[in-house]
Protein backbone atom coordinates (compact mmCIF):
# COMPACT_ATOMS: atom_id res chain seq x y z
CA UNK A 1 0.00 0.00 0.00
CA UNK A 2 1.40 3.36 -0.98
CA UNK A 3 1.21 5.56 2.02
CA UNK A 4 1.41 9.67 1.96
CA UNK A 5 1.07 12.37 4.58
CA UNK A 6 -1.12 15.14 3.54
CA UNK A 7 -1.99 18.38 5.11
CA UNK A 8 -5.64 20.24 5.39
CA UNK A 9 -6.39 21.91 1.88
CA UNK A 10 -4.03 19.40 -0.21
CA UNK A 11 -4.37 16.93 -2.99
CA UNK A 12 -3.49 13.84 -4.11
CA UNK A 13 -3.95 13.04 -7.68
CA UNK A 14 -4.63 9.50 -9.09
CA UNK A 15 -4.05 8.96 -12.71
CA UNK A 16 -4.75 12.09 -15.08
CA UNK A 17 -8.24 12.89 -14.09
CA UNK A 18 -8.92 12.19 -10.34
CA UNK A 19 -8.22 14.44 -6.99
CA UNK A 20 -8.80 13.69 -3.58
CA UNK A 21 -8.36 16.92 -1.68
CA UNK A 22 -8.44 17.02 2.51
CA UNK A 23 -11.53 19.19 3.14
CA UNK A 24 -11.82 19.18 6.87
CA UNK A 25 -9.70 17.25 9.25
CA UNK A 26 -11.74 17.04 12.99
CA UNK A 27 -10.84 14.64 15.70
CA UNK A 28 -11.09 10.79 14.07
CA UNK A 29 -13.02 12.24 10.59
CA UNK A 30 -11.80 13.37 7.89
CA UNK A 31 -13.56 15.44 4.87
CA UNK A 32 -12.41 14.18 1.48
CA UNK A 33 -13.35 16.19 -2.17
CA UNK A 34 -12.88 14.03 -4.65
CA UNK A 35 -13.21 14.90 -8.41
CA UNK A 36 -13.77 12.56 -11.38
CA UNK A 37 -14.98 12.33 -14.32
CA UNK A 38 -18.36 11.16 -14.40
CA UNK A 39 -17.43 7.21 -15.82
CA UNK A 40 -15.78 6.75 -12.46
CA UNK A 41 -17.71 5.67 -9.80
CA UNK A 42 -17.04 6.84 -6.31
CA UNK A 43 -18.31 4.86 -3.52
CA UNK A 44 -17.93 4.67 0.15
CA UNK A 45 -16.87 1.44 0.98
CA UNK A 46 -19.52 0.02 3.28
CA UNK A 47 -22.23 1.10 0.55
CA UNK A 48 -20.40 -0.67 -2.31
CA UNK A 49 -20.08 -3.61 -0.43
CA UNK A 50 -23.55 -3.65 0.63
CA UNK A 51 -24.83 -3.65 -2.89
CA UNK A 52 -22.53 -6.16 -4.19
CA UNK A 53 -23.68 -8.80 -1.26
CA UNK A 54 -27.07 -7.64 -2.15
CA UNK A 55 -26.66 -7.98 -5.77
CA UNK A 56 -25.44 -11.91 -4.81
CA UNK A 57 -27.90 -12.76 -3.00
CA UNK A 58 -30.49 -11.78 -5.37
CA UNK A 59 -29.46 -13.84 -8.10
CA UNK A 60 -31.57 -16.75 -8.30
CA UNK A 61 -31.25 -19.87 -7.58
CA UNK A 62 -34.02 -21.24 -8.07
CA UNK A 63 -35.65 -20.66 -11.16
CA UNK A 64 -39.34 -20.92 -9.91
CA UNK A 65 -38.69 -18.11 -7.55
CA UNK A 66 -40.36 -15.94 -9.50
CA UNK A 67 -43.71 -17.69 -8.83
CA UNK A 68 -43.02 -18.24 -5.43
CA UNK A 69 -42.49 -14.67 -5.13
CA UNK A 70 -46.18 -13.72 -7.40
CA UNK A 71 -47.97 -16.34 -5.97
CA UNK A 72 -47.06 -14.84 -1.95
CA UNK A 73 -47.45 -11.06 -3.42
CA UNK A 74 -50.97 -12.29 -4.69
CA UNK A 75 -51.99 -14.56 -1.28
CA UNK A 76 -51.05 -11.24 0.81
CA UNK A 77 -53.46 -9.10 -1.51
CA UNK A 78 -56.04 -11.42 -1.71
CA UNK A 79 -56.21 -10.70 1.84
CA UNK A 80 -56.03 -7.24 2.08
CA UNK B 1 -35.25 -3.93 -37.08
CA UNK B 2 -33.64 -7.01 -38.70
CA UNK B 3 -35.46 -9.50 -36.58
CA UNK B 4 -32.41 -11.33 -35.73
CA UNK B 5 -33.20 -13.35 -32.33
CA UNK B 6 -30.26 -14.19 -29.53
CA UNK B 7 -30.79 -17.93 -28.38
CA UNK B 8 -29.96 -18.52 -25.05
CA UNK B 9 -29.42 -22.07 -23.75
CA UNK B 10 -29.26 -22.28 -19.76
CA UNK B 11 -29.28 -25.41 -17.01
CA UNK B 12 -31.50 -22.97 -15.02
CA UNK B 13 -34.03 -21.33 -16.52
CA UNK B 14 -34.45 -23.56 -19.89
CA UNK B 15 -33.68 -22.22 -23.36
CA UNK B 16 -34.85 -18.65 -24.91
CA UNK B 17 -34.99 -16.13 -27.77
CA UNK B 18 -34.58 -12.70 -27.35
CA UNK B 19 -35.47 -10.26 -30.06
CA UNK B 20 -31.59 -8.55 -30.65
CA UNK B 21 -33.37 -5.21 -30.49
CA UNK B 22 -35.00 -5.81 -27.12
CA UNK B 23 -31.84 -7.08 -25.20
CA UNK B 24 -30.56 -4.55 -22.30
CA UNK B 25 -27.11 -3.04 -22.30
CA UNK B 26 -25.11 -2.62 -19.42
CA UNK B 27 -21.76 -1.64 -20.24
CA UNK B 28 -20.40 -1.31 -16.60
CA UNK B 29 -22.10 -4.71 -15.53
CA UNK B 30 -23.86 -5.27 -12.63
CA UNK B 31 -22.29 -4.68 -8.82
CA UNK B 32 -19.90 -7.15 -8.34
CA UNK B 33 -20.98 -8.76 -11.84
CA UNK B 34 -18.98 -6.65 -14.05
CA UNK B 35 -18.92 -9.21 -16.88
CA UNK B 36 -22.77 -9.02 -16.71
CA UNK B 37 -23.65 -6.81 -19.48
CA UNK B 38 -26.41 -7.83 -21.44
CA UNK B 39 -30.33 -8.68 -20.30
CA UNK B 40 -33.52 -9.95 -21.41
CA UNK B 41 -36.29 -8.48 -19.24
CA UNK B 42 -39.18 -11.70 -19.43
CA UNK B 43 -42.42 -10.71 -18.45
CA UNK B 44 -44.13 -13.19 -15.23
CA UNK B 45 -46.32 -16.18 -16.75
CA UNK B 46 -48.59 -14.77 -13.63
CA UNK B 47 -51.00 -12.27 -15.00
CA UNK B 48 -51.31 -9.51 -12.42
CA UNK B 49 -47.97 -10.03 -10.94
CA UNK B 50 -45.42 -7.01 -10.18
CA UNK B 51 -42.28 -9.28 -10.63
CA UNK B 52 -40.39 -9.80 -14.06
CA UNK B 53 -37.51 -12.19 -14.99
CA UNK B 54 -34.24 -10.32 -15.67
CA UNK B 55 -31.98 -13.28 -17.23
CA UNK B 56 -28.02 -12.47 -18.22
CA UNK B 57 -27.14 -13.28 -21.32
CA UNK B 58 -23.48 -12.85 -21.02
CA UNK B 59 -23.90 -15.56 -18.17
CA UNK B 60 -26.74 -17.81 -18.73
CA UNK B 61 -27.71 -19.10 -15.26
CA UNK B 62 -27.32 -15.45 -13.65
CA UNK B 63 -30.68 -14.33 -13.65
CA UNK B 64 -32.83 -12.05 -11.16
CA UNK B 65 -36.36 -11.03 -10.24
CA UNK B 66 -37.14 -7.34 -10.52
CA UNK B 67 -39.99 -5.30 -10.13
CA UNK B 68 -40.94 -1.32 -10.93
CA UNK B 69 -39.96 0.24 -8.04
CA UNK B 70 -42.52 3.09 -8.65
CA UNK B 71 -45.56 0.89 -9.20
CA UNK B 72 -44.82 -0.78 -5.25
CA UNK B 73 -43.66 2.89 -3.21
CA UNK B 74 -45.28 5.60 -4.99
CA UNK B 75 -42.82 9.10 -4.94
CA UNK B 76 -40.24 6.37 -5.19
CA UNK B 77 -39.13 8.29 -8.66
CA UNK B 78 -38.42 11.60 -6.81
CA UNK B 79 -35.28 9.44 -5.19
CA UNK B 80 -33.87 9.43 -8.50
CA UNK B 81 -31.18 11.78 -9.71
CA UNK B 82 -32.63 14.47 -12.32
CA UNK B 83 -31.96 12.67 -15.93
CA UNK B 84 -30.96 14.93 -18.83
CA UNK B 85 -33.45 12.75 -20.97
CA UNK B 86 -36.25 13.26 -18.56
CA UNK B 87 -36.88 10.82 -15.21
CA UNK B 88 -40.49 10.06 -16.24
CA UNK B 89 -39.22 8.05 -19.70
CA UNK B 90 -36.86 6.45 -17.89
CA UNK B 91 -37.22 2.43 -16.85
CA UNK B 92 -36.31 2.17 -13.27
CA UNK B 93 -36.45 -1.36 -11.86
CA UNK B 94 -35.69 -2.82 -8.22
CA UNK B 95 -33.67 -6.14 -7.89
CA UNK B 96 -35.81 -8.06 -5.55
CA UNK B 97 -34.04 -10.48 -2.95
CA UNK B 98 -35.77 -13.71 -2.57
CA UNK B 99 -34.97 -15.74 0.65
CA UNK B 100 -36.33 -19.31 1.87
CA UNK B 101 -39.48 -17.73 3.02
CA UNK B 102 -40.76 -15.86 0.30
CA UNK B 103 -43.41 -13.59 2.00
CA UNK B 104 -40.01 -12.22 3.63
CA UNK B 105 -39.07 -10.73 -0.04
CA UNK B 106 -37.47 -7.38 0.15
CA UNK B 107 -36.78 -4.85 -2.50
CA UNK B 108 -32.91 -3.39 -2.98
CA UNK B 109 -34.01 0.43 -3.57
CA UNK B 110 -30.69 2.11 -2.68
CA UNK B 111 -29.29 0.79 -5.82
CA UNK B 112 -31.70 0.51 -8.52
CA UNK B 113 -31.68 -0.26 -12.13
CA UNK B 114 -31.99 2.82 -14.61
CA UNK B 115 -32.68 1.89 -17.96
CA UNK B 116 -32.95 4.75 -21.04
CA UNK B 117 -35.87 2.62 -23.45
CA UNK B 118 -34.60 4.81 -26.52
CA UNK B 119 -31.22 3.22 -26.29
CA UNK B 120 -31.79 -0.13 -24.36
CA UNK B 121 -28.44 1.17 -22.05
CA UNK B 122 -28.64 0.90 -18.45
CA UNK B 123 -26.69 0.84 -15.47
CA UNK B 124 -27.04 0.24 -11.57
CA UNK B 125 -27.34 3.70 -9.87
CA UNK B 126 -26.29 4.06 -5.95
CA UNK B 127 -28.59 6.30 -4.04
CA UNK B 128 -26.35 6.89 -0.73
CA UNK B 129 -28.86 9.04 0.65
CA UNK B 130 -29.12 7.22 4.02
CA UNK B 131 -32.88 6.87 3.21
CA UNK B 132 -33.15 3.84 1.21
CA UNK B 133 -32.34 0.42 2.22
CA UNK B 134 -30.56 -2.73 0.21
CA UNK B 135 -33.40 -4.96 1.58
CA UNK B 136 -36.97 -2.57 1.82
CA UNK B 137 -39.70 -5.26 2.46
CA UNK B 138 -42.19 -6.06 -0.19
CA UNK B 139 -44.96 -7.29 1.80
CA UNK B 140 -46.24 -5.59 4.78
CA UNK B 141 -45.60 -7.96 7.95
CA UNK B 142 -48.63 -10.01 8.54
CA UNK B 143 -49.48 -13.38 9.83
CA UNK B 144 -48.02 -16.22 7.63
CA UNK B 145 -50.03 -16.83 4.57
CA UNK B 146 -52.05 -19.57 5.05
CA UNK B 147 -50.55 -23.55 4.16
CA UNK B 148 -51.84 -23.92 0.25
Amino acid sequence: MLVLTRKLGEVIRVGDAVTVRILEVKGNQVRLGVEAPPEVRIYREEVYRAIRKENEEAALREPGSLDEASAAWQSRRDKS
Amino acid sequence: MTGQTVAVVSRRFGAYEVPADRVLHFPEGLIGFPGARRFALLDSTRPGSPFRRLLCLDDPELGFVVCDPASLWPGYAAALPPYEGGAENLAVLALVTIPQKPMEMTANLMAPLVVDPRTRVGRQLVLDTGRLSTRHPILPPGEPAATR
